[in-house]
């Protein structure tokens, strides 16, 4: 069945105003929402800095001093745990005049010292020493590093919200994202991550958001990575996707507030698929997962393996993997991932965790590159006027299912549809 | 690295032979340069310097000669879209420095550690039809295997291998 195309066509003005409210209409958004300069600028205001996002895990700085530094939006932040044990988000930007106070991606220190006159922050953010002190006017404790308005964590994962009126964490996670999140840290035998693998990072030359989308993509598995399947054949992905139309019976599920996620696991045809041993080659952490969870428990969580899922809007639960999208200009995006290693495993369980990241993700993995090129032609097809996407797949068959999701077949555009109406949701506040 | 005792005619194999994998390298031949490749090769592209333990820290590549052979065979469908058309390559290989390891006769017997600087340009004819410069330092472990000269372990150390990134489907 067709539906007529019908609506308001986004026209650029003369002053290049453009109404975001008409670039998702009902099966369908205009690729300006990926080009628009102004769109760009008004995702930072309303989505990176008016909303919460993901920042990072707290086992990425177990010791006093262990530093990150990520950005909230364009904004350059550092988290960093202080001698109290207690982890801190605030910009990596001198109270002074503004340099970035650290320029690597991780490390330890016993302060932050900005390089152009030496004020000297501590791990807590405050100012604690200034060279030349007479001079000084202004009041050294309103001169500390400054925080994003929300710094909330859930089971180790940190978000923030720079606006600081952007509700809860909770209410922004919701159900749905809650469960998501304790369902990674459940795969844990102790119940906790371990993100201690760093980060590659993959540049792309492409809106952010078709990765937010790409990556929760059930439909173009077997045609864009065909040549992964021809590559190694016997992945878990065959019975859950490529098996045909007809046969698989992976979902989709949006869970609401952007949250979106491919049920793969639905589709697998034994335990521990995901992790492509057989359950003798795991038998301690089988056995420790069967303790701490008891059976039936345990043994959904060795069926299902790890979520694949966005917590919107730039963190990717991407099996046994973390993702972070880092939007850095209308047509720039950095794309990085992290193994999700987990506590309380034999190092050779968190080795072929590493090792099945390094084949998957990155500029250099056996599925990434394709998806960037992917995007990448996506941004060059909407050039300058953009042009219609078709989102409708699976509009007429997908059912409402627990709590409201919408769920789908594993190939629908429920995801797609689900980030798109949080996204013009959010767009909508000014 | 000490280049002592490397006599020229083995200076000047182990020059034939990085350029030779150079060369393939740049036009995409696949399976000619991974029958350069002894069979419990490693190739190593770390992230950052190769200062760390590649099982507990992430790599942009960490190959045995099973998964490069993957690798190559994911290449040969003609479907890997992210190297589909094949990006037009040439690599400029400098500053070769030899050192031998483990045995008196190096010609016959030993391994050989060659490292040189490489400046690579790519044509990332895929999506954006950019120019890529790519540079860096390789370290190649070479063996002789029947008589020729193969290599058992290849690092490559990107200048720019502490950042994110560009798609890197080609074999560096």
């Amino acid at each position: 069945m067709t539906r007529p195309m019908t609506g308001t066509e986004p026209r650029r003005q003369i002053t290049n105003a453009l109404d975001i409210a008409d670039l998702v209409q009902p099966g369908r958004v205009n690729g300006l929402a990926y080009t628009d300069p102004a769109v760009f600028e008004a995702e930072l205001d309303r989505i990176f800095v008016g909303g919460w996002v993901f920042v990072g895990h707290e086992s990425e700085v177990p010791a006093a001093g262990d530093y990150v530094t990520r950005r909230l939006g364009l904004d350059p932040v550092i988290m960093v745990r202080d001698r109290g044990g207690e982890v801190h988000v605030m910009a990596n930007r001198c109270s002074h005049r503004g340099v970035t106070l650290c320029q690597h991606a991780s490390g330890n220190t016993g302060s932050f010292s900005c390089i152009f006159h030496g004020w000297t922050y501590g791990l807590d953010g405050r100012l604690r020493a200034v060279p030349q002190p007479g001079g000084m006017c202004s009041e050294r404790d309103a001169l500390g590093l400054h925080r994003p308005g929300q710094v909330e964590s859930y089971r180790g994962f940190v978000f923030a919200n720079a606006s600081g009126d952007a509700g809860s964490l909770d209410e922004h996670l919701g159900p749905g994202g809650i469960e998501l999140l304790d369902w990674a840290c459940d795969l844990s035998p102790v119940g906790e991550l371990q993100i201690s693998a760093g980060w590659l990072g993959q540049r792309v030359s492409s809106n952010w958001k078709m990765w937010a989308e790409s990556d929760l993509d059930g439909y173009h598995l077997g045609r864009l990575h065909a040549s992964l399947w021809r590559a190694v054949p016997g992945s878990q992905y065959e019975a859950a996707v490529l098996a045909g139309e007809d046969v698989v019976t992976a979902t989709t599920r949006d869970r609401g507030r952007g949250h979106v996620e491919l049920e793969f696991w639905r589709g697998y045809d034994r335990q521990l698929a995901w992790l492509g041993v057989e359950r003798g080659q795991v038998t301690d952490y089988c056995d420790a997962l069967i303790a701490r969870h008891g059976k039936d428990r345990a043994e959904e969580l060795l069926w299902r393996g790890p979520p694949h899922a966005l917590i919107f809007p730039n963190l990717f639960l991407g099996e046994m993997n973390l993702a972070i999208i880092d939007p850095l200009a209308p047509d720039l995006t950095v794309h990085r991932h992290t193994p999700l290693l987990l506590a309380g495993v034999a190092p050779e369980f968190n080795r072929r965790v590493l090792r099945q990241s390094e084949a998957a993700m990155g500029p250099a993995g056996f599925l990434l590159p394709d998806d960037a090129t992917a995007a990448e032609r996506m941004q060059i097809a909407f050039g300058h006027s953009g042009g219609w996407m078709d989102l409708s797949r699976g509009m007429e068959r997908e059912r409402v299912g627990a709590r409201g999701d919408r769920v789908g077949h594993v190939s629908d555009e429920v995801t797609t549809r689900g980030f798109w109406r949080h996204w013009a949701e959010r767009m909508a506040l000014k | 690295m000490s280049i002592i005792g490397v006599d020229r005619d083995l200076r000047a194999e182990v020059e034939q032979l990085l350029f030779l994998e150079a060369r393939l390298a740049d036009e995409s031949r696949y399976e000619d340069w991974l029958a350069l490749m002894t069979d419990d090769v490693q190739y190593w592209v770390p992230s950052g310097r190769a200062d760390y333990d590649p099982d507990t820290r992430i790599s942009f590549v960490n190959d045995n000669r099973s998964r490069l052979e993957t690798r190559v065979r994911q290449l040969l469908t003609g479907v890997r879209y992210a190297q589909s058309p094949p990006s037009p390559m040439r690599r400029v290989i400098s500053n070769l420095e030899i050192e031998s390891t483990g045995a008196d006769d190096m010609i016959t017997a030993g391994t050989i550690t060659a490292g040189s600087n490489f400046v690579l340009y790519e044509l990332s004819a895929q999506a954006t039809n950019e120019l890529r410069i790519w540079a860096g330092r390789a370290t190649h472990r070479i063996r002789r295997v029947d008589g020729e000269l193969r290599i058992a372990a290849k690092r490559v150390e990107l200048v720019n291998a502490s950042q994110p990134l560009p798609t890197l489907a080609f074999l560096l």
